[in-house]
């Protein structure tokens, strides 16, 4: 007994103060810790099935909708991941695309961002052009919040004092709301990686905002762009630190997110993984966060995934080489 | 010593790439600050959305600013 607290204290005394704070705020709750296995996805023959550059996943219950950037389309899949057609091609004009970079879908309606065109196209379930309307920059995501209300983010230029983050639009295109002041600071490059934020939609038009690097707090937005919370997420999602090249005085980056979703009250955040030593990459793990930022478990995924999308049990994603992948949690 | 040869070959390097790299401002034609800004701002899109690792995508996003100066500078 008296060997067993001796060791307990010896391992409290090795432990770095940050992972004894992390266990004492998480009050000692377990972890739970969830894997997932691939399901077969269908067989796709055809040649438009193959995603070039998928940069955006949206699913609506029944079918999942990819942006692919490359192609200029929106693909759209069975749950089962069977290809079942395409809408858009390459141009400007009405239903057409050109680098179509983030996609949502609401009430039937599939809303893209048509980045190079600096528009939002709207399509119907069937592929059909409903509208669109254009915006004053290229814009990045979209996020239908409710039947009403679109947000818009984008990537800051640099050329114009104050530039925001997040825009958000009715369906008709009339600006409702702009927040979230871009970091600026003489290094672009920098700024281009503190500015890279990943939004998520909520439950009941809320979305929530995560920074890619060096911030821990996620926000929480209403749909009116109200902020409505903001709580740090658990320390046990670890930054990873990077190093930029080229810089004078070293840039350090605080790696914290690759890609996220929010499903049913969780917010599943994936964190980068080392890649050759001294760069980050797509990770496998998520990160399973509650409302309150305290991590409730841990989801290792078969493979490295670039984006995705989580519905119940399942988990649609790209992986590196840009392929469909679907799997099944097993908690 | 090892870091003056880094940087200089680093220095090498980055010239080397600034006038091997084609850009918008390769064209006949000269471009206007503004058509600059946009081919800047096009490249700067595409190395952020290409989901390469993060000193990869700095490079790249290092290639628009260096094709940025060229433009400006009419080279």
């Amino acid at each position: 007994m008296r060997d067993e607290t001796g060791r307990a204290a010896t391992l409290l005394a090795a432990m770095p103060l940050a992972a004894i704070m992390a266990l004492w705020s998480a009050g000692g709750q377990d972890v739970g810790r969830w894997t997932a296995v691939e399901v077969a996805a269908a067989a796709n023959d055809a040649d438009e099935a193959l995603l070039g550059r998928p940069l955006g996943l949206a699913f609506d219950g029944k079918l999942l909708y990819v942006c692919d950037a490359q192609d200029c389309a929106v693909k759209v899949f069975a749950a089962d991941g069977r290809f079942l057609r395409t809408a858009g091609r390459k141009g400007a004009g009405p239903g057409d695309l050109n680098f179509p970079s983030g996609i949502s879908v609401r009430g039937g309606s599939i809303y893209v961002a048509d980045k190079s065109n600096s528009r939002i196209q709207v399509y119907d379930a069937e592929g059909r052009v409903l509208g669109g309307f254009v915006l004053p920059f290229r814009p990045d995501r979209v996020l239908a919040l409710n039947d009403g209300t679109l947000l818009v983010t984008g990537n800051p230029t640099g050329r114009a004092a104050s530039e925001k983050l997040l825009h958000l639009y009715d369906t008709a295109g009339r600006l409702r709301w702009e927040g979230l002041e871009a970091s600026v600071s003489s290094d672009r490059i920098y700024d281009a990686f503190r500015n890279m934020i990943i939004v998520c939609a909520g439950a009941g038009g809320d979305f929530y905002v995560i920074h890619r690097s060096g911030r821990r707090d996620v926000l929480r937005f209403a749909a009116s762009g109200g902020l409505e919370d903001e709580f740090e997420v658990d320390g046990r999602h670890a930054f990873l630190p990077l190093d930029l090249p080229f810089a004078g005085p070293v840039k350090r980056l605080l790696g914290f997110c690759w890609a996220a979703d929010w499903d049913s009250g969780f917010l599943y955040i994936a964190a980068p993984e080392p890649v050759d030593g001294r760069d980050l990459g797509p990770g496998r793990r998520l990160s399973v966060i509650e409302g309150t930022g305290r991590l409730a478990a841990t989801l290792d995924l078969p493979c490295p995934v670039h984006r995705f999308t989580v519905e119940g049990r399942r988990v649609y994603a790209v992986d590196e080489d840009g392929g469909l992948r679907i799997f099944e949690v097993v908690r | 010593m090892k870091k003056l040869a880094v940087s200089a070959l680093a220095g090498l390097i980055l010239t080397s790439a600034a006038l091997v790299f084609p850009t918008a401002a390769s064209a006949a034609v000269p471009h206007t600050m503004d058509q600059c800004y946009q081919d800047y701002q096009e490249c700067r899109e595409n190395a952020l959305n290409l989901d390469a690792p993060w000193w990869k995508v700095t490079i790249i996003l290092t290639v628009c600013d260096i094709g940025l100066g060229k433009c400006a500078l009419h080279l």
